[in-house]
């Protein structure tokens, strides 16, 4: 039997939002089957867990995705529609349909596509099913960034000076001369996350083209084009909290992630626990996010994102992601334990088996993000992969959302596995993911970033732990400049290619 | 005198050695040396350059332990074959070379201002040319005995510290007197300062020098210049090389060119064995350990089975050869290029011709002037037989020899419809023919040829042509060249920085090294690595297997099956150690599906791979050919895995095309838009 959403939630006005019922109420929840909502990597990730508890697994996939990796691992795939994101992965009713066809209990959204969506989440428990996540409401105040700033600052956490409810350009000017800011600022989508509908603005004459392309990033990825505007914190860091909570009121932190290693807005390179951070900065930032947590009532697994200025030493609150992130393998390296199982176990109403004294992390954990992209542009690359070959030996922890043979569909995230290593220092770490990635590591037919992954592993400024988030774009040439030109590997098949044109079709007119 | 270490009573001569030092050991040590041309002259002759390193580098072992002088390897047309049909570069070879044996000294033949390419090049390309090659051994030589040509050679190899070997171009003709010649050696003498630091080649690239002719021509030398130590470098076209080769040893010669007897056929150069125990059987010791010659000979016996393609369809030696003068190392390609173009059957008038036309216009056939003459003649041939049958062809060669021979080739003594056909004779000639005319090349060894063949050439402009004539050597004549702009278009075209060796390919041979260089990047080291078998015919039937060594690692490829061609795609399937692989070849059927790339000024083009979801911007709606756009505003937009990348207008403009529909999908680079700026 699966509860609904009023048997598990009451309003309370005083708090202004929802909380959960008598525990007795919770207790009756189980989950036997889950549909994941999901593709790729997080879609694989969620079944890998499932497996570990021997929960059955029902995952929908798209046309282009028929024979996709996460199809394969599942116990049974409901087709829901063609490529577009809007006509498949996105489509509610179609993935709650095949939840109730599958006979799951509960549905795990992964991350990205509808793992922050409030309706979704909502019309999952309306349905009678058990939504593995945070509760709809507190998706629905942090998705709105706008809300999430003021209820930041109302439990006294720090937030970075802007303006919200932005509409034109005129706004932003008049708050910029108000206030005394200077360019750059930030554009943001209220409902954003993953680097949409997110546009850093230099100078004036930037403003007029770069708001057009936040709003009309918003609309495409969110389906809400409101905007807000803050002060740009030059050569920040990108620091973040991950947090997980039961229905009993616990909340525990995991310690910090560093993401400070992006390009465009996006995380392509995380660690924990974050190189910047000494021990009495580290548990002011996570005990604050605990706070904050503990205040909004939330429950699962979540994140808390900051932004450190180097210089003064000072944190502001980002934003809380209400899902389960990309880079939590590095956290579950570094404490040993599984968020996604966390997850299950919450969303069944169990209580965390642990306080926050029982976590003690005793790892540095590096994680890569490996994209089907030029290394040297970002251009994407899509197509069947022709061979896949992981690395392996101590300390590497891979997560991948392809097979050798499988289509890349140029429809969907780049992201097609994530290459962690862990060690008992940094220095360790890396090492060993200097090893996965230039020795073991190898994929033909398309593009990945592994070569500026290297790349960026071995520059001494990564090294020494010393870089802010444009790391990336600083250093672009000198990067690209020490990429490995080859191995002997790919100089082989250069060979075999040959013999094979030859053998095909015979003397060439040109010997 | 220093030994060679383990060969009893050879000279010690070896890469490092100073030219002083190197002269000096010739010069004192008894008996003959040999050079082997079996690296480069042995398969340029006879198997038009297509010797590979695979097979050649497994005579490296015994040259290294033989106690040649030097080992040609390098330069010539080899160079040129290595980029265009072998894919191998020089760089690979002398590297390869080098580490093989170590203890023999390189050697390779350059063509004064030409160097490796077809081009009179400026100074300061030769310069910077010469100076980045590793070679020790710098035979030169000028189709014009122009020794002033030399120069800017001469003074970087010697400045360098390595042996400059000027070759005179040697012909037996009646104005190729002792006079003539010793003019020229004394011109080489002075160039290089005297006869201590330097070897004098005689260049019978023809083979055609008689042994009575050598003997004396040999001998005037010697008496002029006791010192000069006298290579003879000889093709055996003529079947008489080997006592030739004894003339010229007789007269004073120290070192004479050979390759291994396996490896002879009809216009390279003398059998080793052979020589070597004729030579002795004359009284002449050779210095060099016989034993391992013989080994490189049965060496050699092993792949060159593999050549038989690359040999000349005109088989056996060619007495006449002395009249026509074509050089060994032009006979297997000239006789392919007649095949290949249907003309094989003209040969004989064309040889003919060629004889005829060097008693007209002198200077020696060698590259570039043999391609001139060939060119030229062998198009005059085709155009009589195109235009008048082989009738056309007997008439005009039986009207040359009575110009020649009878009339004295005094223009003004045939009749005047003689003289009009006449000066029909060179207005279809090639422009390197009429550049050779103009002083391009530098100055012709007996002077310019008569005014009718300025006449013939340039119909009414030749007077003016005539005044433009210069007699500046091209060393003086060329300006210098951009180098760093001549590498950034490389860069450009490459679309990487060039590595060195890179660079001097493409200044010898811009548009060939384009080529290699592409090939290089599509399949590796297949050139080098793959068996000369498999390299022309790849393999043939499954489980058919190719093994090789790779950058220190053991390599197996095995063909699993051949498909069948379907829409001119085969899948060849392989196993790359073990590892199953598909390949999918294109045929010359392959249906090409050409995108459209932008590039030229107006073009705008894709800067990502993905899909075009906007054209025009929000604010003004869709664009159409003929709107205008404002530089900075947004014309199109491209997304790709969710992210958004404005196309933006480079300058004010009007839309001349718009190349892509709503939602196509595009490539990086492709066209998008065609503005015109206004």
């Amino acid at each position: 039997m699966t509860a609904s959403y009023d048997d598990l939630y009451e309003r309370n006005d005083d708090v202004r939002m929802y909380v959960y019922r008598e525990k007795s109420d919770r207790m009756k929840r189980k989950i036997q089957r889950i549909l994941v909502a999901n593709r790729g990597v997080p879609a694989v990730r969620i079944i890998h867990t499932c497996r570990d508890r021997k929960i059955n697994t029902a995952v929908v996939y798209s046309t282009p995705d028929r024979l996709g990796h996460h199809v394969f691992m599942a116990d049974s795939a409901i087709h829901i529609g063609e490529a577009p994101p809007t006509e498949s992965y996105l489509d509610i009713d179609k993935i709650i349909d095949a939840a109730l066809k599958s006979k799951a209990d509960a549905i795990h959204p992964g991350w990205g596509f509808l793992a922050e969506n409030h309706l979704f989440a909502q019309k999952v428990i309306d349905a009678g099913l058990i939504w593995i996540g945070p509760p709809p409401e507190i998706i629905r105040l942090m998705g709105d960034k706008i809300k999430a700033k003021e209820l930041a600052q109302k439990a006294n956490v720090p937030t970075i000076p802007g303006i919200s409810d932005v509409n034109d350009v005129k706004q932003v000017q008049n708050w910029m001369k108000d206030e005394n800011i200077n360019f750059p600022i930030m554009i943001k989508a209220a409902a954003g996350g993953g680097g949409k509908g997110m546009v850093k603005i230099e100078n004036a004459k930037q403003l007029a083209q770069g708001f057009s392309q936040a709003r009309s990033e918003a609309e495409k990825s969110f389906d809400n084009g409101s905007l807000l505007a803050e002060r740009y914190i030059e050569r920040g860091r990108h620091i973040e909290v991950q947090i997980v909570a039961d229905e009993s009121g616990n909340v525990v932190h995991l310690f910090e992630r560093e993401c400070t290693l992006q390009r465009r807005n996006q995380k392509i390179i995380e660690e924990a626990p974050a190189p910047t951070l000494n021990d009495t900065l580290r548990q002011e930032i996570c005990f604050t996010a605990t706070r904050l947590m503990r205040e909004l009532g939330y429950t699962s697994a979540g994140t808390v994102e900051f932004i450190l200025d180097t210089r003064t030493k000072k944190y502001y609150f980002l934003e809380v992601n209400t899902r389960l992130q990309v880079e939590h393998s590095i956290t579950e390296l570094i404490t040993g334990l599984d968020i996604v199982g966390i997850m299950i176990d919450v969303a069944m109403g169990k209580k965390l088996p642990f306080n926050q004294s029982d976590i003690h992390p005793n790892r540095w954990a590096l994680e890569v993000r490996l994209n089907a992209e030029d290394p040297k542009n970002f251009s994407p690359s899509f197509g069947t992969v022709t061979r896949f070959q992981v690395p392996h030996g101590p300390g590497v922890r891979i997560l991948t959302g392809i097979y050798e043979g499988a289509d890349i569909p140029p429809y969907y995230d780049s992201l097609f596995m994530l290459l962690v290593t862990a060690g008992v220092d940094r220095e360790d770490a890396i090492r060993v993911m200097d090893r996965a990635l230039s020795r073991n590591l190898r994929i033909e037919g398309v593009k990945t970033l592994a070569p500026l992954l290297l790349s960026i592993i071995r520059h001494p400024v990564f090294i020494a732990g010393d870089f802010s988030t444009h790391f990336i774009e600083e250093h672009m040439d000198e990067l690209i400049s020490t990429f490995k030109e080859k191995n002997s590997e790919d100089e082989v098949l250069k060979v075999a290619k040959y013999v094979a044109e030859i053998s095909a079709l015979g003397p060439q007119k040109w010997m | 005198m220093d030994v060679r270490p383990g060969m009893q009573k050879i000279p010690l001569i070896k890469p490092g050695m100073s030219p002083g030092e190197i002269v000096k050991t010739v010069r004192s040590a008894p008996g003959v040396f040999f050079s082997s041309t079996g690296m480069r002259d042995a398969g340029q002759s006879d198997y038009k350059n297509r010797l590979r390193l695979y097979d050649l580098k497994t005579l490296a072992p015994y040259y290294n332990k033989m106690g040649l002088f030097s080992a040609e390897c390098h330069g010539g047309a080899r160079w040129h074959v290595g980029i265009l049909n072998r894919k191998e570069s020089p760089f690979e070879e002398i590297e390869t070379l080098r580490e093989l044996m170590p203890n023999v000294l390189l050697q390779t033949l350059v063509r004064e201002t030409n160097l490796w390419g077809y081009r009179p090049y400026p100074k300061n390309i030769i310069e910077y040319v010469v100076s980045k090659v590793d070679i020790d051994v710098w035979r030169c030589f000028s189709f014009l005995n122009d020794i002033r040509n030399m120069r800017a050679v001469a003074e970087v190899v010697m400045k360098r510290g390595r042996l400059f070997q000027p070759a005179i171009a040697f012909t037996q003709a009646d104005w190729t007197t002792n006079d003539y010649y010793l003019e020229i050696v004394s011109q080489v003498v002075d160039l290089c300062g005297g006869t201590n630091e330097i070897v004098l080649c005689i260049k019978d690239m023809s083979g055609v020098g008689s042994p009575k002719r050598l003997k004396v021509l040999v001998d005037a030398i010697r008496q002029k210049f006791p010192d000069l130590v006298i290579q003879y470098h000889r093709h055996i076209t003529d079947g008489l090389a080997i006592p030739a080769l004894l003339a010229a040893v007789q007269a004073g010669a120290k070192i004479l060119d050979v390759e291994e007897d396996s490896l002879t056929r009809f216009y390279g150069q003398a059998p080793i064995l052979a020589l070597h125990a004729y030579l002795e059987e004359s009284g002449f010791p050779v210095n060099i350990e016989r034993t391992e010659a013989e080994h490189a000979v049965q060496k050699v016996r092993e792949w060159i089975g593999q050549y038989d393609w690359a040999e000349s369809p005109f088989k056996g030696y060619d007495h006449n050869v002395r009249h026509h003068r074509m050089p060994g190392g032009a006979f297997p390609s000239s006789f392919e290029q007649a095949d290949n173009r249907g003309f094989l059957h003209l040969m004989p008038s064309i040889l003919k011709m060629m004889s005829l036309y060097n008693r007209m216009i002198h200077y020696f056939d060698v590259t570039p002037g043999s391609q001139i003459t060939w060119v030229t003649c062998s198009g005059i041939v085709n155009r009589y037989a195109k235009e008048k049958g082989e009738g056309g062809v007997r008439h005009i060669l039986k009207l040359l020899t009575k110009f020649i021979e009878e009339k004295w080739q005094r223009f003004e003594s045939m009749d005047p419809h003689e003289q009009e056909e006449l000066l029909g004779l060179f207005q279809n000639a090639p422009g390197d023919f009429k550049n050779l005319l103009l002083g391009d090349y530098g100055k012709l060894p007996m002077g310019w040829p008569a005014e009718w063949i300025y006449r013939s050439a340039f119909g009414d402009e030749w007077e003016s042509r005539i005044k433009e004539r210069k007699d500046l050597s091209p060393l003086d004549a060329l300006d210098d060249e951009d180098l760093l702009m001549l590498r950034k278009t490389l860069s450009e075209a490459i679309g990487r920085k060039p590595s060195e060796e890179e660079f001097i390919l493409y200044l010898m041979h811009p548009k060939n090294a384009l080529e290699m260089i592409e090939f290089v990047e599509k399949y590796g080291e297949a050139p080098l690595v793959l068996p000369t078998s498999v390299w022309r015919n790849g393999l043939k039937k499954p489980g058919d297997k190719v093994e090789f060594e790779f950058w220190g690692k053991p390599y197996t490829v095995e063909l699993v099956s051949i498909g069948a061609e379907h829409e001119g795609l085969i899948h060849v399937v392989m196993r790359v150690n073990n590892n199953t692989r598909v390949y999918t070849v294109e045929t010359p059927r392959a249906k090409k599906v050409a995108i459209r790339m932008a590039k030229g000024l107006g073009d705008v083009g894709a800067p990502i791979n993905g899909n075009v979801w906007r054209i025009g911007n929000p604010e003004r709606g869709s664009l159409k050919v003929g709107d205008i756009v404002h530089k900075g505003e947004e014309i199109g937009n491209l997304e790709a895995m969710k992210m958004e990348n404005a196309i933006i207008a480079p300058f004010d403009g009007q839309v001349m095309e718009v190349c892509v529909k709503l939602n196509e999908t595009v490539q990086e680079g492709q066209l998008l838009f065609i503005l015109e700026k206004s």
